[in-house]
């Protein structure tokens, strides 16, 4: 069953609602199911991402997320699907890094982070501290453990909210809050001793 | 006695929430009158702004390849890979109960091949009337070597199916995501 965008009575083409594309990818509708990967996949890859440090394990645990999410699609109980969809990533996430440990010859500090920088064309000194800032940020979010650092990436880097973080992580309220607030204190004091190089 | 912790270190794990906005006006009112009056804690908020505005200046990356799904792995394969897994550990069973009794000459005199001993036929030409009895050496001698070669064959042709059909599923879920 091909899922195409709805035509309006203007003529106009508009994308399907998310909630009619989650119920036809439950019916086993890959195309629609498709149409939620291509909305999503940017997040789910940066989630990924910032949580391996690592461009190939990113990579993996992201379609391992989407495969996982369409086989489990039924079990979607309503809510936020974007929570839901990170929960699995979250989940991804996790074995890659035990499989990461168990192959210790693939670096977790692989691939650097380059911050965004206010000018469109920095100079060579600027686009030098940029890339040093970035690179403590990179191994201070790694040094975190794992929890702090899914909700402060979740919160700082992907800009959920609260509520979604705590549907994402299957944590409290206050659980996410705590998390947040120790893993930015953590940060906070890994860069502190870079203050200099804040812009 | 309890000791107090100090009006500072009670704020400090507020910080992070009023940042995000997500304290009470009491709570709010109360960290606001307190960081009017006490640099560190101030100083300790600036610096605690200034690590999450660095976060938010954390780009997002596009990503390498799209990870639409391509095919949906049939589940046909599922059941068939299912019942040649089943089939090989029972044929593996057999096999294993053959050459233990094999080894230890269980099918020899005793336990089976009693059973395949034809009747003594006494009209039958050139048989001699041994009373109902199998004359020596015309007793049926089950062919166990054979029957153990037959069953290995078979235990090597289902483990290599099953083989191949595990194999295909790991490639169909690698395929699956790889468009």
């Amino acid at each position: 069953m091909a899922c195409l965008e709805k035509e309006t009575l203007s003529g106009r083409i508009c994308p399907m609602a998310e909630d009619e594309l989650i119920q036809r990818s439950r019916e086993g509708d890959v195309d629609c199911f498709n149409q939620l990967v291509e909305r999503y996949q940017r997040e789910v890859y940066n989630l990924s991402l910032r949580m391996l440090g690592n461009a190939q394990a990113a990579e993996d645990a992201t379609q391992d997320a989407f495969i996982a999410a369409f086989k489990g699609i039924s079990k979607f109980r309503g809510g936020s699907f974007r929570a839901w969809l990170f929960r699995i990533a979250a989940n991804a996430c996790r074995d890659q890094l035990r499989s990461l440990r168990r192959r210790p010859t693939t670096s977790l500090d692989a691939l650097p982070l380059e911050l965004e920088l206010d000018r469109h064309t920095p100079s060579p000194e600027e686009y030098a501290l940029s890339r040093e800032l970035g690179e403590e940020i990179r191994r201070a979010l790694s040094a975190l453990p794992a929890d702090q650092r899914l909700a402060v990436i979740l919160r700082d880097i992907l800009g959920l909210d609260y509520d979604e973080i705590a549907q994402a992580t299957a944590s409290s309220l206050g659980t996410v809050k705590s998390r947040i607030s120790r893993g930015r204190a953590r940060l906070r004091h890994h860069l502190e001793q870079y203050r200099e190089l804040f812009p | 006695m309890f000791k107090r912790k100090s009006q500072c270190q009670q704020l400090k794990g507020m910080l992070s929430p009023y940042i995000d906005g997500q304290l009470s006006p009491t709570e709010v009112s109360r960290i606001e009158g307190h960081i009017q009056g006490c640099d560190a804690c101030r100083g300790e908020l600036e610096s605690l702004r200034a690590t999450v505005n660095l976060l938010h200046r954390v780009p997002m990356v596009s990503p390498p390849r799209s990870f639409t799904i391509a095919e949906v792995v049939p589940k046909q394969r599922a059941v068939a890979l299912g019942a040649l897994r089943l089939a090989t550990a029972v044929a593996v069973i057999l096999l294993t109960f053959l050459f233990v009794g094999d080894a230890l000459h269980l099918f020899d005199g005793g336990l089976i091949a009693e059973r395949y001993i034809p009747q003594a036929t006494p009209a039958a030409d050139g048989v001699l009337d041994t009373g109902g009895k199998p004359a020596e050496g015309q007793g049926y001698v089950w062919p166990v070597r054979q029957t153990e070669l037959a069953l290995a064959g078979v235990v090597v042709t289902l483990a290599g199916a099953t083989a191949i059909l595990w194999q295909r599923k790991r490639r169909g879920k690698k395929a699956l995501g790889a468009n």
